[in-house]
C-alpha cells in the first residue's frame, strides 16, 4: 500500500471512529433523557388548603411522609403512568429515582406498614382533571400548557410555572 | 485484508451503537409523542363529535361539567377544557369511581427466597434452602383506619410453621399521631422497621447478626401500643415512635404473644430526623427499657433490660450507606451485677451505571460482644465481613451472591462461606 493510501485509510478509520463515538454520545440515554420542556404544575383539588410549598415540602408529599392537608384532609397522590413527561419530571426532580427504584419504594412504603396504598395512576389530563375535582385533597403534576380551570396551582419555592427558576422544569 | 479488517469492525460497531441508539430511550420519545399524539386525536374527535351532537341536540350539553369559577389563587389564564362527549363522559366518570377510595381495600404481596450456601465449617452441610415465604396485607378500613398483616410460612425439618409477625390496627388522627395496636417490628433503630422479612426488600442475602430474626440481641418484634408520627420541626423532618408493650417473653426472644409474664411493661421510643436539605439521610436514636422475668434461676431470674441504639443511614443507591449501633444493659435484680452487650454494623453499597443500574456491589462489617460474666445471653461474639453483589433481574426479583468471612468465639477457626440467593416480591 502506497504512503498516500495509508493516509486515506487512517483518515477514513478516524472518520469513522468520530461517528461512531459522537453517535453513541448524542444517544446516550443520559443525553437523551436530560431534554427540558415546559414547566409542571403542581396542582390541587381547589378546596384544598394551601397554596405554597417548598421543593422539600412537596417531595415529603409525594413520598408519602406527609399524608394529610388537614386532620380532616387526607392527601391523594395522582401520578400520570409511565411515558409521560409530566411523570418523567416528578421522579427526575421530586423523587430523584429511576423508574424501578420508584416501584420498589412504594413496595417497601407499604410493605412498612407506612401507607396504606401507593399513588393512583392516572393515563390521560382528562382523567387527571376528572379525579383532581371530583376527589379532596387530589395533587397531581400537569404540563403548565394545560392547566385548565377549578384546579388550584401551588407555587412552589414561592414561584408559579413559567417564572424564573421554577424547579420543576 | 488485514487492513480492511479495522474499518469492518469500526462499521459494525457502529452500525451496533445506531441500533443501540433506537432503543429504549428512542422508543419511550416514540411512545411520548405517539401517546400525546392519540390525546390530541382523541380530543379533536371529542371535540367534533360534541358540536354534532349539540347542533342535533341542543339539551345534551346541558350534561356536560361546568368548570368551576376560577379562585384568584386558580389557574386563569388557561383556556376552558373542550367538553366531553356524553359517552366519553360516562366512561371517564366511571373511571373516576373505580380510583375512588373503597373500604375494605385488600391488598396482599408476597415476598419469597431461595438460598444456597456452602462454608468450610466443620459439621454444617452446604445446600439449597427454602426461605421464609411472607404475605403482607394491607386494608385501608376508612381513609383514617388500616389494618397491616404480615404472616410467614417457615420451613421446618419436620414441615412448616406459620408466625404472625405483624398485626397493626392504625388509626391515624393527623401526620403528628397515629395510634396503633397489635404485634410490631419494634422500632429500635433502622433495619428492623425498614426491611421487615421480605430479603428482596434489602440490600443483602441476610439481616445482621444483631437483629436477625430468633435471635436475642434486641428484641425483634413488640406486641402494644404504639403512637408514631411527625414532629413540626422544620427543615430538621423529625419524626417519632413511642410504645408500651409486653417485652420479652419466654424464650426472651418472643414477644409474649399470649400475654406477658410478669406486671412489668415494657417501652420504646424512637427518633430520628430526615433532614429536608439532605434527602436520603437518616439518623436517629432509640431507647427501649423492660423487665425481664425468667423461669426459676438460682442466681436469679429477674433482669432489668435498658437498650439504647443510635443509626445513620444514607438511603439512596449511589452510595448507600447504614449504619448501626446497640448497647444491651442487664441488671441482676436479685445480684445487681451488670453487663453490657455491645453490637454494630456498616454496610455500603454502590448501584452501578452500567448494565441498566441493575448490579450493586456491597459490603458489611458487623461486630457483636457480649461479655462472658452476661447472664442472660448465650454468647452471641462474632466479627464478620460480607462481600457481595446484588443483580436485579427485574424490577421484582433479584439475585445475590456473597462470600463471607467470619468468627464467633476467639478460640474458634475464621470461617468462609459463599451464599446465593434469589428473592422476588409477587
Amino acid at each position: 500500500m502506497s504512503p498516500n493510501m495509508n493516509a486515506t485509510y487512517k483518515r477514513v478509520v478516524t472518520f469513522l471512529w468520530t461517528i461512531l463515538w459522537a453517535s453513541m454520545a448524542l444517544h446516550s440515554p443520559s443525553l437523551a433523557q436530560t431534554s427540558h420542556g415546559t414547566d409542571v404544575a403542581v396542582v390541587v383539588n381547589s378546596d384544598t388548603p394551601v397554596a405554597d410549598l417548598s421543593l422539600s415540602e412537596v417531595r415529603k408529599v409525594m413520598l408519602g411522609e406527609r399524608q394529610y392537608w388537614s386532620s380532616k384532609l387526607p392527601v391523594v397522590l395522582l401520578i400520570r403512568a409511565p411515558a409521560a413527561r409530566e411523570r418523567d419530571v416528578v421522579l427526575r426532580v421530586i423523587y430523584q429515582m429511576s423508574e424501578a427504584q420508584f416501584k420498589q419504594y412504594w413496595v417497601a412504603k407499604i410493605f412498612r406498614a407506612e401507607a396504606a396504598s401507593p399513588p393512583r395512576i392516572v393515563y390521560s389530563n382528562d382523567m387527571q382533571y376528572e379525579l383532581l375535582t371530583a376527589l379532596p385533597g387530589a395533587i397531581a403534576f400537569v404540563d403548565s400548557r394545560n392547566i385548565r380551570p377549578g384546579v388550584k396551582v401551588l407555587r412552589v419555592d414561592g414561584r408559579l410555572p413559567g417564572e424564573k427558576d421554577y424547579p420543576l422544569r | 485484508m488485514r487492513r480492511r479488517l479495522p474499518v469492518l469492525v469500526g462499521l459494525m460497531i457502529f452500525a451496533a451503537g445506531a441500533a443501540r441508539a433506537q432503543t429504549a430511550p428512542d422508543q419511550t420519545e416514540q411512545i411520548r409523542i405517539l401517546l400525546e399524539r392519540v390525546q390530541q386525536l382523541e380530543k379533536r374527535v371529542g371535540e367534533l363529535e360534541t358540536k354534532t351532537i349539540a347542533a342535533a341536540v341542543p339539551t345534551a350539553e346541558a350534561a356536560a361539567p361546568v368548570p368551576a369559577a376560577p379562585k384568584p389563587e386558580m389557574a386563569e389564564a388557561a383556556p376552558a377544557p373542550a367538553p366531553m362527549h356524553q359517552h366519553e363522559q360516562t366512561e371517564s366518570q366511571a373511571t373516576t369511581r373505580q380510583l375512588e377510595a373503597r373500604y375494605p381495600s385488600l391488598q396482599i404481596r408476597g415476598f419469597g427466597d431461595v438460598n444456597f450456601s456452602t462454608t468450610d465449617q466443620r459439621g454444617v452441610n452446604s445446600g439449597f434452602n427454602l426461605g421464609q415465604l411472607d404475605l403482607h396485607l394491607a386494608s385501608a378500613l376508612s381513609h383514617k383506619v388500616t389494618y397491616f398483616g404480615e404472616l410467614t410460612f417457615n420451613a421446618q425439618p419436620t414441615g412448616y410453621t406459620v408466625e404472625v409477625e405483624r398485626s397493626i390496627i392504625r388509626y391515624d388522627y393527623n401526620d403528628f399521631f397515629k395510634l396503633s395496636f397489635g404485634r410490631y417490628h419494634t422500632p429500635i433503630g433502622y433495619w428492623n422497621t425498614a426491611f421487615h422479612h421480605g430479603a428482596w426488600l434489602q440490600t443483602t442475602i441476610s439481616r445482621p447478626e444483631m437483629i436477625k430474626f430468633g435471635g436475642t440481641f434486641i428484641p425483634v418484634h413488640f406486641l402494644g401500643v404504639l403512637a408514631e408520627g411527625n414532629i413540626p420541626s422544620g427543615g430538621a423532618g423529625l419524626s417519632y415512635n413511642a410504645g408500651v408493650g409486653n417485652g420479652r417473653g419466654f424464650p426472651i426472644s418472643r414477644p409474649g404473644d399470649a400475654g406477658d409474664n410478669n406486671n412489668n411493661r415494657a417501652w420504646v421510643a424512637n427518633l430520628y430526623s430526615r433532614p429536608a436539605k439532605l434527602y436520603g439521610l437518616q439518623m436517629g436514636v432509640s431507647v427501649y427499657r423492660d423487665k425481664i422475668t425468667l423461669p426459676v434461676n438460682p442466681a436469679g431470674n429477674e433482669f432489668r433490660e435498658w437498650i439504647s441504639a443510635a443509626h445513620i443511614v444514607w438511603t439512596k443507591e449511589t452510595p448507600e450507606f447504614l449504619a448501626e449501633f446497640a448497647n444491651v444493659n442487664h441488671k441482676n435484680i436479685l445480684t445487681n451485677a451488670i453487663t453490657n452487650n455491645q453490637a454494630y454494623y456498616v454496610q455500603m453499597g454502590y448501584r452501578l451505571p452500567w448494565f441498566e443500574k441493575t448490579l450493586k456491589p456491597y459490603y458489611r462489617f458487623e461486630h457483636t460482644h457480649t461479655p462472658l460474666s452476661e447472664q442472660l445471653f448465650t454468647n452471641q461474639d462474632l466479627v464478620q465481613s460480607i462481600v457481595g453483589m446484588r443483580y436485579d433481574i427485574t424490577n421484582y426479583a433479584s439475585f445475590k451472591g456473597e462470600y463471607r468471612n467470619f468468627k464467633r468465639l476467639p478460640t474458634a477457626p475464621r470461617v468462609n462461606g459463599a451464599f446465593f440467593q434469589t428473592d422476588f416480591t409477587f
